[in-house]
């Protein structure tokens, strides 16, 4: 566990560094300098954290599937913790994806947001967690909220690939990737980045999956011990 | 120096970002250590 | 053959105490004439074009149908025969049961908008009659079906109506986009090809629904 602390404290840094000190140049000549995309500039810097942050959010809602499935066979509350943690930060990360592509969004097309499909079916899944939270928090700690939550999470969980793979693709609009898209499908999907670029973009998948695990280990734990004071375990 | 982060503003998107980071790595590191401590004092018992 | 009977019988009773009480029928009822006096009062005879209207059409169906679908569960939850049809009715039977009433009382619901809209906006000329009437069927039942799942997880929380229309907004609302997108294409008179891709996208919300909640009902249902 340890070393996945640091490998991801490490694997991040770099990311940072790399991804922002980097030059960007018309025609990369070594390996420490990024081509420069026309229209786009530094803000492309953006791919190796937006990316990666996204990443994790599905990531975290997918985890989450998992544990409910788990806790409806098993019924081990430890389950429904689990469940719970990862929710937590899947919303936490899509919220902080959100944000930093309404970030860009303004750079790049000029206001915060424009109903483009991908940021509408972000807001959608951002309601539908949000919905999860408001409804564990209307039922008492108990079996019944473990159980209908982690129902919940299930039916969620199934939507979540769904609104963030699929229904961008299939309607036109601004974000990359889209159908209408002229340059093609993503530049990940189809590795149109350079093998320095590809590198560190691929450090942060693995550094902010890393930190994923970490932080789901420390509300892990913590949800734990609340949960052993309440029953007087000690 | 100033000089220097004047021309090339991304140095100093670099710098706030890295301050940023490692605040919150070290605030974690202390959370982690914390609740290490706590699990052992509730596991005695 | 004998579950087909207990689904039919849950469905039977359900809107045998509707008709006793008529609570959740006149409730809609009124709320859909408020809401549809309101917008004639308001628009007069502007016409707008599809898009609106179509999208304030749907608006009307979605608010009267969340407050009259969530009553399904927390009815029997209030009156306090839950624990009667667990023991006599098996989970599937009590789904599909409660699913075809709230079927039949969201087509009930939308006819009746349909109705009055065509009545009271004369700019509501529907070119493709078709595909709009299409639509509403289909609409009306992926709205029954997202909404007898959700009532029935919320049927022992608190603040149950605030927690119902948060809960079923999100879901719906794919649905929801892509039912106002084709009856405004239907208002303008679009063709059964045009709007092929979105009978997919609702004949699959349907079915991946009520396959789910089919699934899932179980774990809801039973303590």
């Amino acid at each position: 566990m340890n070393s996945i602390k640091w490998l991801s404290i490490i694997l991040i840094t770099f990311v940072i560094i790399a991804g922002i000190a980097v030059p960007m140049v018309p025609q990369p000549q070594s390996f420490f300098e990024f081509p420069d995309i026309p229209g786009l500039g530094n803000t492309a810097r953006i791919i190796f954290f937006h990316v990666p942050v996204a990443w994790v959010s599905v990531l975290g809602f997918l985890v989450s599937l998992y544990y409910g499935l788990k806790y409806l066979r098993t019924k081990e509350y430890d389950d429904d913790i689990k469940s719970v943690s990862a929710a937590g930060l899947g919303m936490l990360f899509c919220l902080l994806a959100t944000m930093t592509g309404s970030l860009w969004a303004k750079f790049t097309w000029g206001s915060f947001w424009n109903w483009d499909p991908r940021e509408t079916s972000i807001l959608i899944l951002l309601l539908i967690y949000g919905a999860y939270f408001a409804l564990r928090s209307a039922l008492g700690s108990n079996e019944v909220r473990a159980r209908l939550s982690a129902v919940y999470a299930i039916l969620a969980g199934l939507t979540a690939p769904f609104f963030i793979f699929i229904m961008p693709r299939i309607i036109g609009g601004l974000h990359p990737g889209a159908k209408e898209d002229a340059s093609g499908s993503t530049p990940i999907t189809q590795l149109h980045m350079p093998l320095n670029m590809l590198f560190v973009f691929f450090s942060g998948l693995i550094g902010f999956t890393l930190l994923f695990i970490w932080l789901l280990n420390v509300r892990i734990r913590t949800l734990r011990m609340e949960h052993r004071l309440l029953m007087k375990d000690y | 120096m100033y000089e220097f982060l004047g021309q090339n503003q991304l140095y100093i998107v670099l710098f706030v970002i890295l301050i940023i980071w490692i605040g919150i790595v070290l605030y974690l590191i202390r959370l982690d250590k914390k609740i290490g401590r706590l699990e052992k004092q509730l596991g005695k018992d | 053959m004998n579950s087909l009977l207990c689904i039919w019988a849950v469905a039977v009773k359900d809107v045998r105490s509707e008709l006793r009480v008529r609570y959740a029928l006149n409730a809609l009822l009124m709320f859909v004439v408020t809401s549809i006096a309101v917008l004639v009062i308001a628009l007069g005879d502007s016409g707008l074009n599809p898009e609106i209207m179509s999208a304030l059409f749907w608006i009307v169906i979605l608010f009267s149908a969340m407050s009259g679908l969530s009553r399904i569960f927390v009815s029997e939850e209030e009156r306090g025969t839950t624990l009667v049809l667990q023991l006599v009715a098996s989970p599937s039977a009590v789904y599909f049961g409660k699913l075809i009433f709230n079927c039949g009382l969201t087509l009930v619901l939308s006819s009746a908008v349909s109705l009055l809209y065509v009545i009271a906006f004369p700019a509501f000329i529907i070119r493709s009659g078709a595909v709009f009437l299409c639509t509403v069927f289909l609409g009306s039942l992926g709205f029954a079906s997202a909404s007898t799942m959700i009532a029935a997880i919320i049927a022992k929380a608190q603040a149950k109506n605030t927690l119902y229309t948060v809960l079923a907004f999100p879901v719906i609302a794919p649905l929801l986009i892509t039912v106002i997108h084709t009856t405004a294409l239907s208002i303008q008179g679009g063709t059964w090809g045009e709007t092929v891709p979105q009978f997919q996208i609702m004949i699959g919300y349907l079915c991946v629904v009520v396959g789910f909640s089919s699934i899932m009902f179980d774990f809801v249902w039973k303590d």
